[in-house]
């Protein structure tokens, strides 16, 4: 595959199809099968296009770089300032927008199934958000990735919002209010970075650093760090912002929150790797991650553990493990890069399973309270045992893929000398398997229920069933056989460690 | 979240925050006082007068241009969420119970109250502003204009002739309309991107101006006919004792005006919910 190339032709397709889709499906409005015609084709059509499209970068509006000689090339094999906002799409991009692209394929052909009436504006957020997630992965400009990020924030609360209820309003409110926040941090980080190296383009900058003695200016950099490590924390849902973003998840419906903790999932990926980038061999910066991380990991499992409703300990679940996926990046080694996008990779499809099990559940039970519901096991027996393959691979169970992300991950742990991290990392897995299953045995296991009373049976509809049977087998392939997703992923863990100019 | 909260444990844990983050911002401006890069700006200064003659248009719409297009979706977006927040397009799943909806009640406006001056002073102002909107968007490479200014204006002028007239507003625009004008304006900033997507695989690069097909290592061509339809209508002549350049902005002023669009149908939008409210059953303020 050639790297080189500027102009790959996949890359705007992957940015503005979800911007023309949208568009139309807003407009649509409350024409339902029209916009689910649109939007399940546009989901295809992405997948296939991150799935068969070549690596390469994007030089957008065709402007060239500049070499030191003043001479303008679009090569990018030869060193160049570049004038252009640049994308790059390599292994990890195209594992983690496929990824992204098949949920959204089963997301949008799920939810446009199971929604009322007038869901054009709600669908085209959903796109939106996959826009936002994308461009953010793509993306090697600071300017561009502070745009993306505000986006990304406006969507999470419009998505939420629109599930209409007060508590869901209010939990979009404050989080648009402090979201603002990350936006703000990042543009400080950016205005910065600008002003010490000259460069948006991250690449450029880095470069500018290793090249300009700025022996002297290590306040700005310190500075600008920690505003780009404030808005990675905001736009992540890492503590102390955890209650934020886990109200967030419980209070947007269970597909949506889908598609909002994949695009979390990839932020934190994406800017916790332009942290290590640009500040990782800044004294303390990784420190300063890694304590971040595991403050997170702990809060949201403590919290996931004392939730008595399902969505809630779904949401505090996600914040935790959201912990486990930095904690690997902060790391900053390369067993420990790769064991954290793996575990992005794998967390973002078990906690997808389980979240499409927390929907069946809103169908099928008396809500999500695990105080008052019980025995939907005798009724729905299939979705019982997705539910429960969910949570062993959430809880790091062989032969799931959690169990091989957890493992590198503890592996890497131990490599640095931090057995106490690698506790942690133990701890974290063993109680989700307790939080998990705490909920399981109250809403599908306990008798006595009046819901075991009917005869019969609910039936999964044809397209979740479908959904989540592919889920399970991913869990499985990638556990059996973690060499398929790894193949994708070290490389740009060589590259974070070894050449942080490349993006 | 009430001032009394802020006391206390929290506020002191507040305050220290904001005296650290106040501290850091201003010593790193301080530092930053007389070492400040100007990196690639340079680059694009040199490139300033073959483009469009406001330097400024050049940076946000061709060099820069694809953030713009992201940019212009906060705003489509910002749009969208806040009639979200009020009301339109609330979903709900099927067979669940739902908590109860939130309504969007319309503003207590009494335009009757109005003093008659104000009425008949209002109309020529309206008027006026539109006229200045579009001055501003037609203007948009040559002077310091452009489609987000053009939209703002406009949709003040939205904003003054609601207050003053209510729903007997003569320029009463329906929320269908204003939905059409931003997913037109953003959905013509997205499509000018196409040609130079089709020509070289670069998404909006400019193929009215043209700047980079000389570059042996450029991919990609430009056809005549593309250069010309693109080009030629928004070409200015630059005359100097040297002798006559000739440049053109290309797909820049066009650029501006999906912007404008987009501007008004977003910002006009934000308007009618907080005024009107939301119902589904209701058709436009004009009912």
């Amino acid at each position: 595959m050639n790297e080189t190339i500027t102009n790959l032709w996949s890359i705007p397709l992957l940015i503005v199809i979800p911007i023309l889709t949208a568009i139309v499906v807003n407009l649509l409005y409350n024409r339902g099968r029209a916009i689910r015609a649109v939007s399940i084709a546009s989901a295809a059509v992405l997948l296939v296009i991150s799935l068969v499209s070549p690596y390469g970068f994007q030089w957008f509006t065709g402007q060239p770089g500049v070499t030191y000689d003043g001479t303008y090339t679009f090569n990018a094999n030869v060193f160049s300032w570049k004038l252009s906002l640049e994308y790059y799409y390599g292994p990890l991009q195209q594992i983690m927008i496929s990824v992204m692209s098949f949920l959204l394929l089963f997301v949008v052909a799920i939810s446009t199934k199971s929604l009322k009436k007038n869901f054009g504006p709600y669908i085209a957020l959903m796109f939106l958000t996959y826009l936002s997630a994308a461009a953010i992965m793509m993306v090697n400009d600071f300017y561009h990735l502070w745009i993306a990020v505000e986006i990304g924030s406006l969507l999470v609360a419009g998505l939420v919002a629109a599930s209409g209820g007060g508590a869901a309003q209010k939990a979009a409110l404050k989080y648009t209010f402090f979201s603002a926040l990350s936006g703000s941090g990042l543009a400080i980080a950016l205005a910065l970075i600008l002003g010490i190296t000259g460069y948006a383009n991250i690449t450029d900058a880095i470069n500018s650093v290793r090249i300009n003695d700025l022996s002297g200016m290590y306040n700005v950099l310190y500075v600008s760090f920690a505003f780009l490590m404030l808005s990675w924390i905001y736009a992540g849902g890492l503590a102390p912002i955890h209650p934020l973003k886990s109200d967030v998840y419980r209070s947007a419906y269970p597909h949506a929150t889908v598609m909002l903790q994949t695009q979390s999932k990839l932020t934190l990926v994406a800017i916790g790797l332009v942290l290590l980038r640009m500040f990782g061999t800044l004294p303390f910066a990784r420190e300063a991650m890694l304590s971040i991380s595991i403050l997170t990991m702990v809060i949201g499992i403590v919290m996931a553990l004392i939730q008595t409703d399902f969505r809630w300990i779904l949401a505090y679940l996600i914040v935790s493990h959201s912990g486990l996926v930095t904690v690997g990046i902060s790391l900053g080694t390369f067993r420990g890069i790769v064991g954290g996008l793996f575990q992005a990779v794998n967390d973002v499809i078990y906690m997808s399973l389980l979240l499409v099990c927390c929907e069946m559940v809103l169908y099928f039970g008396r809500g999500t309270s695990i105080k008052f519901s019980g025995g939907l096991a005798k009724r729905a027996p299939l979705l019982t045992v997705f539910v429960i393959l969910g949570t062993l691979a959430a809880s790091g169970v062989p032969p799931f893929n959690g169990f091989q992300s957890e493992l590198i991950l503890i592996q890497a742990a131990l490599e640095q000398g931090l057995p106490e991290v690698a506790a942690v990392i133990l701890m974290v897995s063993v109680s989700t398997f307790i939080a998990l299953f705490r909920a399981i045995y109250s809403i599908f296991l306990r008798p006595g229920d009046e819901l075991q009373q009917g005869s019969e049976r609910f039936k999964l509809p044809g397209t979740t069933l479908m959904f989540l049977v592919a889920l399970v087998a991913i869990t499985l392939v990638l556990g059996i056989y973690p060499q398929l997703a790894l193949n994708f992923l070290t490389e740009s863990a060589l590259k974070v460690v070894f050449v942080p100019w490349v993006p | 979240m009430d001032i009394k909260e802020l006391k206390g444990i929290r506020g002191i844990i507040a305050a220290i925050a904001l005296v650290i983050i106040f501290a850091g911002v201003l010593s790193s401006f301080m530092q930053l006082e007389g070492n400040v890069t100007r990196g690639i700006s340079e680059e694009y200064n040199k490139l300033a007068y073959r483009v469009a003659p406001n330097n400024l248009a050049s940076w946000v719409y061709d060099y820069r241009g694809f953030d713009t297009l992201i940019e212009t979706g906060v705003i489509y977006v910002g749009a969208v969420v806040s009639v979200l927040v009020l009301g339109r397009g609330l979903v709900g799943l099927k067979g669940v119970d739902d908590e109860e909806r939130v309504v969007a009640e319309p503003m207590d406006l009494k335009t009757e109250t109005m003093p008659v001056l104000l009425k008949y002073f209002a109309l020529p102002v309206v008027i006026l502003l539109v006229s200045y909107g579009l001055l501003v968007v037609t203007g948009a490479s040559t002077s310091g204009g452009g489609g987000f200014q053009c939209g703002v204006i406009v949709a003040s002028a939205y904003l003054l002739s609601v207050v003053i007239y209510g729903k007997r507003s003569p320029f009463n625009l329906k929320k269908k309309t204003l939905i059409a004008f931003g997913a037109f304006g953003w959905g013509l900033y997205t499509m000018l991107g196409l040609p130079g997507y089709l020509t070289t695989n670069y998404w909006q690069y400019n193929v009215g101006a043209d700047l980079w097909s000389w570059v042996p290592s450029f991919p990609g061509s430009v056809p005549e006919v593309l250069r010309t339809v693109f080009g030629e209508p928004f070409k200015l002549a630059l005359e100097l004792k040297e002798g006559v350049f000739y440049a053109t902005s290309g797909i820049i002023p066009l650029i501006n005006i999906g912007e404008a669009f987009n501007v008004i149908g977003a910002i006009c939008l934000i308007f009618f919910a907080f005024i009107y409210g939301w119902s589904d059953s209701e058709e436009g303020s004009g009912k």
